[in-house]
C-alpha cells in the first residue's frame, strides 16, 4: 500500500515540477508577434491584386494564420497554395479558377487612347503606372505585377494585359518543346 | 597570391579530379590550312545590347563599309558590333538567334554588295599607346572572348585587382574542334603579339600558355614565336598538359597550372589570375596594332556529313546554312546541326542563324558518330558520374533533386558550381541526360530568384503607397478640420442656420429613400432628384445672397460656395447611385425602358446640378454681378471651359455607369438594345448645356440621326418594341442647332462620346449572357457593313467644310470607335453562338474588324494619313477587343 | 528542313547497366565452381532454380506495373540477385526455401520499393535474413566439405534432397569422416568457444587443416580472385571492399591480440563464411550502398565492424547478411553527412 502512495506522490510531484518548468519556459521563450504571418506573407506572390478578397497580401497572410482558406490566391497558383498548406499544416486544396501554369502578364496602355484621367494610377496597388492628370499614362513594365486591377477603372478601356515574352534571358531550357518548331521561328519564307 | 613561381617556371602540372577521355576526332579537320568561304548575300549581325546599353549607329537603308561600327554606347559594358562586309542595311528587326532555343534577337540584316570594301583603319604601334588607349581600342574593336563565352575582353583587361598570372588557354579540350590548333600553327606570331599587348596593360609576373599534348605542332609553333618575341625573358612559357576533357575549362585550367581553386561565385581575377583564349589574343593584336575590329574568326566545320571539313575564316554574321552549303552538307534523316563540340555544343533548331563571336565550331555528325538516342533508365546509383565530375559534385543527388523540382536541395548540393561540361552524362550507364536536368533547374532557380526580387519590390511599393495614402488622408482631414473651425468662427448665425437646414434636409431625404426601396421608388427617385436640384440651387443661392461686400467675406463666400457646390455634387452623386441601386433592385417591376428613361433623366439632372453648382462658384468669384442670368452667360463664356469639360465628361461617364447598371439588371437578351441607347447617349452628350458650332451641330445631328436609323433597324431585327421608346428618346434629345461652340468644347464632346461608347461596349459585354440567335449572327455582319457607309459618310461630309485636320481626325476616331463597338458586339454574339469553336469567331471578328478599316480606307482615300492611321489603330484595337470579348464569353461558360 | 534537337553531351561512353551486371556475374562464377567442387552440385541447382524463379517473378511484376518487361529482364539485375542468394543458402536446402527467398527478394524487396535503383535494402541479403529467421533449421544444415566428408552428395542425391526433402536423411551428408556432424567453420568456432574450448583447440578439429578451414578457405579465395578481376575491369570501385576487409581485419586483429584464445584470428575471419563474397559481390551493390568515395569507405568499414561484432558477440554464426542490412539503413545518413568537397568551396561546405 505504501508503495502505491509513494508512487502517486512522487509522480504528482514530478508533474508539478515539470509543469512549473514548462510554464517558465513558455514565458521566457515567448515569441513576440506571430512569425507564421511573416512566413506566410513571404510565400505569397506580392501582386497586391486583391483577388483573394483581402486588400493586399499581408492582410491575406494574417487571415490565413487565423484559419482562412489557403486556396484563394490565383496569381500564386498551385505551387503557392501547397507551400501555404505545408506552413499551416492543412491539406492542400485546389485553387479555384487557375490554369496549370498561370501565364504572367503585364499591363500595357495604348497611349493614343489614354485621356489622362489617372483612374488607373489610383487603382494600381504598387504604383507601377507613371502619369499625371491630363498627361499620358504609361505602365512601368518592370514594376507591373499583372494583377489586373487597372483594366476595370479605365473609362476608355485602353489597357491590355499582355503575356510576358520569353527571351534568351528567361528561357527555361526545356528542349522538349522545341521538337515541333513553332511557325514564328522558321524564317524560311523571308527573302533574305 | 601566386603559387610558387618556380613551380610555374618548371612547368609543374597539377591534377584535376574526374574528367573523361572521349574520342578526339580532331584529324577530320586539322589536316588542312584555314580556308575562306565565298561571300554570302546576306549577313545577320545580332545587336542584342541595343535598347539597353547601346543604340544603333546606322539605320535601315544606310550603306556601310566592312568594319564600320553598327552600334554605339556610352558605358563600359557596351560591346560594339561591326559590319562584316560592305553593303546596305536591309533591316533591323528580330531574327532567330544562334542559340539552343532559336528565340528571336534584334538583328541587323546587311545585304552585301560583293565589293567587301574596308572602312579606313587606324594602325598604331605599341610604344605610343597608353593602357587606357589600348583598352579603348580593344573595346572599339568589339573584341570578346573567342573560347565560347564571348565576354567583353576590354572589361577583362581592366580588372579591379592586380593580375600576377595570365594564362593563355590553348587547350581546346573538346573533341572535333581544331580552330585554335590551326590558328596557332599558322598565326603564332599574332598570338604572341597579343600576349605582348596584354603584358603591357596588365604587367603580370608570368604568362603561361596551357596546351594539350595532342597538339605538338601548335606547341612548337608557339614556342618558336615566343623565342622571337619582345617579351622579357622568363616571363612567358608554354606548358603542356595531359589530354583530358575538360582541362580547357577556365577553372580547371587554373587548377591544372597552379593547383589553386577559384572560390565558388568568384572570378579568377580575385586570385590575381586572368585567362584569355588564343583566338582572343590574336584579335586583341589586330585591334590594337591595326585598328581592325573583330569581324571574322576561325570556325571549324566538321562531322561525318560535310564533304569538306576543315577550318575557315568566317565573317561574324555569316549564316550557318551558307556555311554548310559551301562545305558540302549532306544531311541525313534526323540530322543534328551542333554549334560547338559534341560535349558542350547545342543543337540548332534552324540553321538560318548567324555565326557569332563565340562560335568556334559547326558540327554536323552522322548518326554513327554520335550516341544513339537511348531511353532514360532509372539511376542505379553507381556514382560513375561523381567519379567523372571535374568539380567534385554529386551529380546523382543533383539529379534526384532537379528532377523532383526540389531546387532548394539542389542548390544545397552546389548546383551553381556545375560547369555543364557533360562528363557525368557521358559516363552514365542508364543514359540519363543529367546536364539537361541541371540546365532546367538552373534556369528555374534563376527565374525564381528574379521573381522573389520582383515581389519584394512590389511589396515595398505597395507599402509605400499605403503609407502615402494614409498621409494624404491624414493631411486632408487635418485641413478639413482646420477649415471647418475657421468657417465656424467666421460664419454668422443666419448662414449657420441655412446650412444646418440644408444638411437636415439631406438627412431626411436619405432616411426617406433608404426606407422605401420598392416599386414606387422610381417616382421617389425623380422627386429626389428634383429636390436635390432645388436644394443645390437654394443652398448656392443662400450662400451667395448672404455674402456681404467686404473682401474677407468674399473669400468666405467663395468657400461657402465651394462647400455648397460640393454638397450639391454629393447629393447629385448620391441620387444617381441610389437610382442605380434601386433600378438594380427593380428588375421585375419596371420595364427596362422606363428605368433607362429615369436614369437618363437622373443623369441630366445631375449634370445640370453640377453645372449649376459650378456656375454658383463662378458667380462668387465674379466681381459684382449677382444676377443668375448673366452669371449663366459668364459661366458659359468664361475661362472654365475646363469645368465645363469636366462636367460634360463626368456626365458622360456617369451616364455610362447608369447604362451599365441598367444593362446589368435588365439582363437583356437583345444586346442590340444597346445601340439605340448608345446613340441616344451620344446625342445627349452632344446636347449637353454647352454650345455647338454650326458644323459641329450638324455633324452631331447627322450622327444622331444615323444612330437612330441604326437603332430602328436593329430594333426591328430584334423585334423589340423598346425601339420606339428609344427612338423617341433620341428625338427628344436632338441638339440645339443654333448655339456656338469652340473647337475645344467640340473636342471634349468627342472625347465624352468616346468614353460613352467605351462604357457602352463594356456594358454590352456584361449583358451578353443572352443567346445570339443565328439570325442575329447573320444580320450582324450585314449590320456592321451596312453601318459602314453611314459612319464613313461623316468624314466625307466633314471635308468640304475645311475644318482643321485635327477635327477630322477626331471624327474619324469617333467613327472608328462606333465601328469598334459594333464589331465587338458582333464578335461576342458569334463567340457565344459558336462556343466550342474558337477559331471561327476570331476569324469573323477579324474580318469584321478589318472591314471598318478597309471600308474606311477605301471610301475616303483622300483622308489625311493621320486619320487613316488612327482608323487603322482603332480597327486593330477593335480586333483585340473582339478577341477579348470572345475570350470573356468563353470564360463565362 | 527540321533538325533534330538533343541536349548536350551528344556522345556518351555507351556503358550499360547490363554490361556491368554481366561482368559481376561472370566474376562470381569461379567461386561458384569451387563451391560446387567442395560441397556438391547442390549450389548450382539452387542457383539455377533461383535464376528461373527470379526471371519469372520479375516479368510478372513488370507486367503488373505496366512497364516494359524486356528492359527489366535485360539489365541482368534479377539474375545477379538470384545468383547471390543461391550461393548464400546451404546447398541441400529444400527447393521451397530458395523459391520463397527469391520471390521475396524480387517482388517485395526490389519492386515493391520502386524497382531497380530505388530499393533501400540489398534484395539478396534481405531475403537471406527472412529465410534464416523463418527456417532456421534448413538454413543451418550445411554439407561437410568433400575432403572431410563421409558421404558427398552426387548429382542425383543433391537433386533428390532439394526437390524431395525428407526423402533421404540430409544429416548423412553432414557427417565427417570421424562420424561427427560438421558445421560451418564459423558455427564450429562459435560453438566451441561457448563450450569453453580455446580457438586453437577448435582449429584442431577435423574441419580445419593447419588453421585454415577445408573447403571454405578456397571458396573465399575464389571469390577474392573474382573480386580482384572485377576491380581491374572497373565493374566495382575499391572503396567498399577495402573498407570492409580492412575493418574486419583490424577488428579481429585487435580481438585476437587481446585474447587469442577466445577470438578467431584475422585470417580465420577473412577466409571463412561469406566474407569475400560479401566484400566484393554483396556489399558493393551500388543501389544500396553509399555514394561518395569517403562515404563508401565508411560504409564498408561499418559492415566490417558489424560483421565482427555479430560474429563474436552476437547470436548468429555468420553475420554478413545482418551487417549488410544494417549498413544499408545507414547509407542515406552517410550520404547526407559525407559529401565530397566541391571545387571552390572550403571543406565543410
Amino acid at each position: 500500500m505504501t508503495t502505491i502512495i509513494t508512487a502517486v506522490v512522487l509522480l504528482t510531484l514530478l508533474a508539478l515540477v515539470f509543469g512549473v518548468i514548462l510554464g517558465f519556459a513558455a514565458q521566457k521563450f515567448k515569441v513576440e508577434g506571430n512569425p507564421i504571418v511573416d512566413q506566410l506573407e513571404a510565400t505569397l506572390p506580392q501582386t497586391q491584386c486583391g483577388q483573394c478578397g483581402y486588400p493586399g497580401c499581408r492582410p491575406y497572410a494574417e487571415a490565413i494564420s487565423n484559419g482562412e482558406k489557403i486556396n484563394r490566391c490565383p496569381p500564386g497558383g498551385t505551387a503557392t497554395m501547397e507551400k501555404l498548406a505545408e506552413l499551416m499544416g492543412v491539406d492542400p486544396e485546389p485553387v479555384a479558377a487557375v490554369e496549370e501554369e498561370p501565364v504572367k502578364k503585364v499591363a500595357v496602355i495604348r497611349e493614343e487612347e489614354c485621356i489622362g484621367c489617372t483612374k488607373c494610377i489610383q487603382a494600381c496597388p504598387v504604383d507601377a503606372i507613371l502619369g499625371s492628370g491630363k498627361m499620358m499614362h504609361t505602365v512601368i513594365a518592370a514594376d507591373c505585377t499583372g494583377c489586373d486591377l487597372c483594366v476595370e477603372p479605365c473609362p476608355v478601356d485602353c489597357i491590355d494585359m499582355v503575356p510576358v515574352q520569353t527571351d534568351l534571358r528567361n528561357w527555361d531550357w526545356k528542349l522538349k518543346g522545341l521538337e515541333t518548331i513553332p511557325v514564328k521561328f522558321v524564317e524560311e519564307e523571308k527573302s533574305c | 597570391m601566386l603559387t610558387n613561381l618556380e613551380q610555374l617556371d618548371n612547368g609543374v602540372v597539377w591534377r584535376i579530379p574526374g574528367g573523361i577521355h572521349p574520342p578526339e576526332q580532331k584529324h577530320l579537320s586539322n589536316q588542312t590550312a584555314i580556308g575562306t568561304l565565298p561571300l554570302d548575300e546576306y549577313y545577320y549581325v545580332p545587336v542584342p545590347q541595343v535598347g539597353e546599353q547601346a543604340s544603333m549607329a546606322v539605320a535601315v537603308g544606310d550603306h556601310v563599309l566592312k568594319g564600320q561600327p553598327l552600334t554605339h554606347g556610352l558605358n563600359q559594358h557596351h560591346l560594339p558590333v561591326h559590319a562584316p562586309t560592305s553593303g546596305v542595311i536591309k533591316a533591323i528587326e528580330p531574327r532567330p538567334s544562334n542559340h539552343a532555343s532559336g528565340l528571336p534577337v534584334n538583328t541587323c540584316v546587311i545585304q552585301a554588295d560583293g565589293k567587301d570594301s574596308w572602312v579606313d583603319l587606324q594602325s598604331a604601334s605599341l610604344e605610343t599607346l597608353s593602357n587606357d588607349d589600348i583598352v579603348a581600342r580593344v573595346q572599339a574593336a568589339g573584341v570578346a572572348g573567342m573560347g565560347g563565352a564571348a565576354f567583353p575582353s576590354h572589361i577583362k583587361l581592366s580588372p579591379a585587382s592586380d593580375i600576377e598570372l595570365v594564362i593563355i588557354n590553348a587547350v581546346e579540350c573538346e573533341p572535333y574542334i581544331t580552330s585554335d590548333d590551326r590558328l596557332m600553327r599558322e598565326h603564332a606570331d599574332k598570338i604572341i603579339s597579343g600576349m605582348e599587348i596584354i603584358h603591357q596593360v596588365l604587367t603580370p609576373q608570368r604568362i603561361i600558355v596551357g596546351i594539350e599534348d595532342n597538339k605538338p605542332e601548335a606547341a612548337d609553333a608557339l614556342r618558336k614565336a615566343l623565342s622571337a618575341s619582345k617579351l622579357p625573358a622568363g616571363v612567358a612559357r608554354v606548358t603542356v598538359v595531359p589530354t583530358k576533357y575538360p582541362s580547357g575549362g577556365e577553372k580547371q585550367l587554373i587548377q591544372l597550372l597552379t593547383g589553386k581553386e577559384v572560390p565558388s561565385g568568384a572570378i579568377p581575377a580575385q586570385l590575381g589570375i586572368l585567362v584569355h583564349n588564343v583566338g582572343t589574343c590574336a584579335a586583341i593584336s589586330d585591334a590594337v596594332l591595326q585598328g581592325k575590329p573583330l569581324i571574322e574568326r576561325v570556325v571549324t566545320v566538321t562531322g561525318g556529313n560535310v564533304a569538306q571539313p576543315g577550318n575557315y575564316w568566317m565573317p561574324i554574321g555569316t549564316r550557318v546554312d551558307h556555311v554548310l552549303k559551301c562545305c558540302g552538307f549532306n544531311p541525313e534523316a534526323d540530322q543534328k546541326v551542333i554549334i560547338g563540340g559534341p560535349m558542350m555544343g547545342y543543337t540548332l533548331p534552324l540553321i538560318q542563324v548567324p555565326v557569332i563571336k563565340g562560335t568556334n565550331c559547326v558540327l554536323v555528325p552522322s548518326s554513327a558518330e554520335m550516341s544513339v538516342d537511348a531511353k532514360e533508365l532509372s539511376c542505379i546509383r553507381c556514382t560513375e558520374c561523381a567519379q567523372a565530375c571535374p568539380a567534385s559534385l554529386l551529380p546523382q543527388q543533383l539529379y534526384w533533386h532537379s528532377k523532383s523540382g526540389d531546387y532548394d536541395k539542389a542548390s544545397d548540393y552546389n548546383l551553381r558550381d556545375c560547369i555543364e561540361c557533360g562528363c557525368c552524362s557521358y559516363v552514365c550507364p542508364s543514359d540519363i541526360p543529367l546536364v539537361e536536368y541541371f540546365r532546367v533547374a538552373k534556369s528555374a532557380i534563376r527565374n525564381a530568384n528574379e521573381e522573389k526580387l520582383k515581389s519584394e519590390r512590389a511589396k515595398q511599393k505597395f507599402e509605400a503607397k499605403q503609407a502615402r495614402l494614409e498621409e494624404e488622408k491624414r493631411q486632408r482631414e487635418a485641413k478639413a478640420k482646420e477649415a471647418a473651425e475657421r468657417r465656424q468662427s467666421n460664419m454668422s448665425g443666419g448662414d449657420k442656420d441655412a446650412i444646418a437646414a440644408a444638411l437636415a434636409r439631406v438627412q431626411a431625404k436619405k432616411a426617406v429613400s433608404a426606407a422605401t426601396p420598392e416599386a414606387g421608388a422610381d417616382r421617389k427617385d425623380k422627386v429626389a432628384d428634383a429636390v436635390a436640384r432645388a436644394k443645390a440651387r437654394k443652398a448656392a443661392q443662400a450662400a451667395q445672397s448672404d455674402s456681404p461686400a467686404p473682401e474677407q467675406n468674399q473669400a468666405n463666400d467663395a468657400q461657402k460656395d465651394k462647400v455648397a457646390a460640393a454638397i450639391a455634387r454629393a447629393k447629385a452623386r448620391k441620387a444617381a447611385m441610389q437610382s442605380d441601386n434601386e433600378a438594380e433592385v427593380d428588375t421585375n417591376q419596371t420595364s427596362a425602358a422606363s428605368s433607362q428613361k429615369d436614369k437618363v433623366a437622373a443623369a441630366i439632372a445631375r449634370a445640370k446640378a453640377k453645372k449649376e453648382a459650378l456656375k454658383q462658384a463662378l458667380q462668387a468669384e465674379a466681381p459684382t454681378d449677382s444676377d443668375n442670368k448673366s452669371a449663366d452667360e459668364a459661366a458659359d463664356t468664361l475661362e472654365p471651359k475646363a469645368d465645363d469639360r469636366q462636367a460634360r465628361i463626368a456626365a458622360a461617364v456617369a451616364r455610362a455607369k447608369a447604362k451599365k447598371a441598367a444593362a446589368k439588371d435588365a439582363g437583356v437578351n437583345d444586346p442590340k438594345g444597346q445601340i439605340p441607347e448608345q446613340n441616344s447617349v451620344d446625342s445627349i452628350a452632344q446636347s449637353d448645356p454647352g454650345e455647338l458650332s454650326a458644323e459641329e451641330a450638324k455633324k452631331a445631328r447627322v450622327a444622331a440621326a444615323v444612330a437612330k436609323a441604326k437603332a430602328k433597324k436593329a430594333a426591328q431585327q430584334a423585334g423589340d418594341s423598346k425601339s420606339t421608346v428609344e427612338d423617341t428618346q433620341a428625338e427628344s434629345a436632338e441638339p440645339k442647332p443654333e448655339v456656338e461652340l469652340t473647337a475645344e468644347e467640340a473636342k471634349k464632346a468627342r472625347v465624352a462620346a468616346a468614353i460613352a461608347k467605351a462604357k457602352a461596349k463594356k456594358a454590352a459585354q456584361q449583358a451578353g449572357e443572352g443567346q445570339g440567335s443565328d439570325a442575329h449572327m447573320q444580320k450582324q455582319p450585314a449590320d456592321v457593313n451596312s453601318a459602314e457607309p453611314d459612319s464613313n459618310s461623316e468624314p466625307a461630309d466633314v471635308k468640304p467644310e475645311a475644318e482643321p485636320s485635327a477635327e477630322e481626325a477626331k471624327k474619324a476616331r469617333v467613327a472608328a470607335a462606333i465601328a469598334k463597338a459594333k464589331a465587338k458586339k458582333a464578335a461576342r454574339q458569334d463567340g457565344e453562338a459558336q462556343r466550342p469553336d474558337n477559331a471561327a469567331p476570331l476569324n469573323d471578328e477579324r474580318s469584321e474588324a478589318m472591314s471598318p478599316d478597309t471600308d474606311q480606307s477605301e471610301q475616303a482615300p483622300a483622308q489625311s494619313a493621320e486619320e487613316i492611321k488612327k482608323a487603322r489603330i482603332a480597327a486593330a484595337i477593335a480586333k483585340a477587343k473582339a478577341k477579348k470579348a470572345a475570350k470573356d464569353a468563353e470564360d463565362k461558360e | 528542313m527540321a533538325f533534330k534537337i538533343t541536349s548536350s553531351p551528344h556522345v556518351t561512353k555507351n556503358s550499360q547497366t547490363a554490361t556491368v551486371m554481366q561482368r559481376v556475374i561472370l566474376c562470381a562464377l569461379p567461386g561458384l565452381v569451387v563451391q560446387c567442387v567442395y560441397f556438391g552440385w547442390g549450389s548450382l541447382i539452387q542457383v539455377l532454380l533461383a535464376i528461373a524463379v527470379a526471371l519469372v517473378a520479375e516479368a510478372a511484376v513488370m507486367k503488373l506495373r505496366k512497364r516494359a518487361v524486356g528492359v527489366a529482364l535485360g539489365d541482368y539485375s534479377a539474375v545477379l540477385t538470384a545468383l547471390l542468394l543461391g550461393i548464400a543458402i546451404p546447398p541441400l536446402a529444400p527447393w521451397w526455401v530458395i523459391v520463397i527467398g527469391t520471390l521475396f527478394a524480387i517482388v517485395v524487396v526490389k519492386h515493391l520499393y520502386g524497382g531497380l535503383g530505388n530499393n533501400l535494402f540489398n534484395p539478396a541479403m534481405a531475403a537471406y535474413v527472412l529465410l534464416l529467421i523463418a527456417y532456421p533449421v534448413q538454413m543451418t544444415t550445411w554439407v561437410a566439405p568433400a575432403p572431410a566428408a563421409q558421404y558427398s552428395p552426387d548429382l542425383l542425391a543433391s537433386i533428390s534432397q532439394i526437390f524431395l526433402p525428407g526423402s533421404g536423411d540430409i544429416n548423412l551428408f553432414r557427417l565427417g569422416i570421424d562420424g561427427t556432424t560438421m558445421a560451418t567453420p564459423l558455427d564450429t568456432m562459435k560453438t566451441g568457444l561457448s563450450m569453453g574450448l580455446t580457438s586453437t583447440e577448435v582449429l584442431a578439429k577435423p574441419l580445419f587443416d593447419e588453421g585454415l578451414s577445408i573447403g571454405w578457405f578456397w571458396v573465399n579465395m575464389a571469390y577474392l580472385a573474382g573480386g580482384l578481376v572485377m576491380l581491374k575491369l572497373g565493374a566495382i570501385r575499391w572503396q567498399i571492399s577495402t573498407g570492409m576487409l580492412a575493418a574486419l581485419f583490424i577488428c579481429s586483429g585487435i580481438g585476437f591480440m587481446m585474447n587469442p584464445d577466445t577470438h578467431g584470428s584475422p585470417v580465420f575471419h577473412l577466409f571463412s563464411g561469406a566474407t569475400m563474397l560479401a566484400a566484393f559481390f554483396i556489399a558493393t551493390d551500388p543501389v544500396t550502398a553509399a555514394t561518395s568515395n569517403r562515404g563508401r569507405l565508411i560504409f564498408g568499414a561499418l559492415i566490417g565492424v558489424l560483421v565482427y561484432v555479430i560474429r563474436q558477440y552476437g547470436g548468429y554464426p555468420d553475420a554478413v547478411a545482418f551487417a549488410v542490412l544494417l549498413a544499408n539503413l545507414c547509407a542515406p545518413l552517410i550520404d547526407y553527412y559525407v559529401r565530397p568537397r566541391t571545387y571552390g568551396h572550403r571543406s565543410g561546405n
